[in-house]
């Protein structure tokens, strides 16, 4: 999140057109809203989302800054370093588009372009990546697993409802918001994300009962009798144990440093060696 | 094989564009799969394996910038080889996750060389001249549909025959050990979640979800259901605690903000 030194003397203050007419219309913003979709468009490690964020912006930036000098300034200062949830992005669209309307100072733009990118991309992780899509995903995958073509289907609608209504919606939000934006935020965060938090653990802790694979099938003498381990052993003292104790093997493993790629080694010699011994 | 081999390389192209740019999802192997299935003339199948690769890539996604093995390339190849090779969808998992680390790698190398393009994107931006970043701002969208279109082709197209033929050279126990790691392999995706998510307070709402399961057998939609309903009834009550000082509820925050600060 450093800036560049030699760009922000480059970025002066000054503005020479310092009249604040709204000029942008709900059509103008709509506009800005499809073309947020190209957020990630120009993506590198140097920027991140830098590039992609200042296309989206342009037809705006266009319209509020007619002279040359503040739109210079405009685009060279949202050039630099970006990156947030790229479907949240619309909120920050929204709050950034009623400064630069406002004809707010460059850093207070600045300021709080890079104070809404951080928690933003908490709450979307929380909302999309860890509730919407196992959700989506999990229902669809049920049916689909049943040879339903409903399962696409429901996942590609019921995800994009709320995709799409959320990209739409926040952009006006945002741009009404303004810059008492960043208070509701920090209201806001904690409640969206802890609601957030338990719906996605539920579910979690469900996927994990329902959707891993793993028993045995072993069956030992004791003495003249022969014990399922599975059936009579495991399920009896808890249903769904050894994928359970499987889960919490590999999150102390990634709390501990280790990559997901030697949990797939892992799992896969684990999977080899039941086959050889013929218990799994 | 080339007609086949070629569509799956457009569908590729255009999931590998969707993974980054436009999100409507239609990369995920839930998707991907009957789509494939489509090309290759088993739809059914097709619908299975999406669904067995959708469970194990539900908890890879790109948390705070992670990048795991490549969701686009795994659904495509995994798909396809369950249905060329006629192997069951958890035994195409081991085969496609090591193209799609590969994928991923090279993703990663297309990233790190785009930086310099942003330095003539300054220059535009700095002579106010928006055509020239827009213009710059369609490149790589493009170059991500050629290269997923050409990691997606080649080893359809060279591969598939060879593959079904390697497959079945296979001794027993090695299928049927993938088959068995296929079947483990999303407890590493909910763990990668638990690692994001995972906070003590929350730990209750887990093991509900999962007694509801292991012990009731309830549908996840019900505890989905279950759980909206918990937290609006959590979130009602915080409104209501609030004015008073309660220790308890104190904590309660100050969790939340290590959450917020900690992703």
């Amino acid at each position: 999140m450093e800036y560049n030194n030699q760009n922000e003397e480059v970025i002066s203050n000054e503005i020479q057109d310092p009249s604040t007419e709204k000029v942008l219309t709900k059509k103008d913003l709509n506009k800005m809203v499809w073309r947020s979709l190209l957020l990630q468009s120009s993506f590198n490690y140097e920027r991140m989302q830098g590039g992609g964020w200042t296309y989206s912006l342009i037809p705006g930036l266009k319209k509020i800054h007619t002279n040359d000098h503040d739109l210079s300034n405009a685009l060279q200062d949202h050039m630099q370093f970006f990156n947030t949830h790229p479907f949240l992005i619309t909120f920050v669209q929204g709050v950034i588009l009623a400064m630069e309307e406002n004809k707010e100072k460059r850093e207070t733009i600045r300021g709080i372009k890079v104070a809404l990118m951080g928690p933003l991309g908490g709450i979307g992780d929380a909302l999309f990546w860890l509730t919407l899509l196992p959700i989506t995903g999990g229902i669809a995958a049920s049916l689909s697993a049943e040879g339903n073509v409903a399962g696409p289907i429901i996942f590609l609608v019921a995800f994009n409802l709320v995709h799409f209504f959320l990209r739409f919606f926040l952009m006006h939000y945002g741009y009404g918001m303004g810059t008492r934006a960043i208070t509701v935020l920090k209201e806001g965060t904690k409640k969206v994300s802890r609601a957030a938090s338990i719906v996605g653990m539920m579910v979690v802790g469900a996927l994990v009962a329902s959707y891993i694979n793993l028993s045995l099938n072993w069956t030992i003498q004791a003495g003249e009798i022969p014990v399922d381990i599975q059936g009579e052993v495991i399920d009896a003292i808890m249903p769904g144990l050894l994928p359970l104790l499987y889960t919490m093997l590999c999150y102390w493993l990634l709390k501990k440093g280790r990559s997901p790629l030697t949990l797939i080694g892992m799992t896969i010699v684990l999977g080899l060696a039941g086959s050889i011994l013929g218990v799994m | 094989m080339f007609v086949q081999a070629l569509l799956i390389g457009l569908w590729a192209g255009l999931a590998g564009i969707d993974q980054f740019n436009g999100l409507t999802h239609i990369h995920r192997p839930i998707v991907t799969g009957p789509v494939i299935g489509l090309i290759l003339g088993d739809f059914t199948l097709g619908l299975m394996a999406g669904a067995t690769l959708e469970l194990v890539w539900a908890g890879m996604v790109p948390l705070a910038g992670a990048q795991p093995p490549n969701v686009v390339i795994g659904g495509v190849i995994g798909t396809a080889f369950a249905i060329i090779t006629g192997q069951d969808p958890a035994v195409a998992v081991g085969i496609a996750v090591p193209f799609a680390v590969a994928a991923q790698a090279s993703i990663t190398l297309i990233f790190t060389a785009f930086a310099p393009v942003m330095h003539k994107m300054d220059v535009h931006a700095k002579n106010a001249n928006t055509k020239g970043i827009d213009h710059l701002t369609y490149i790589q969208p493009i170059l991500l549909f050629g290269f997923f279109f050409i990691i997606a082709f080649l080893p359809i197209f060279f591969g598939a025959e060879q593959a079904a033929e390697i497959v079945s050279l296979l001794p027993e126990w090695l299928i049927n050990g993938l088959s068995v790691a296929g079947g483990i392999m999303p407890a590493i995706g909910f763990a990668m979640l638990l690692n994001i998510m995972f906070k003590w307070v929350y730990a209750p709402f887990f093991a509900i979800g999962f007694v509801a399961v292991a012990y009731a057998g309830l549908p996840i939609l019900a505890i989905a259901i279950v759980g909206v309903a918990i937290a609006a009834y959590d979130y009602f009550i915080q409104d209501n605690v609030k004015p008073e000082p309660v220790t308890n509820t104190q904590t309660t925050i100050d969790d939340e903000e290590d959450f917020s600060d900690g992703i």
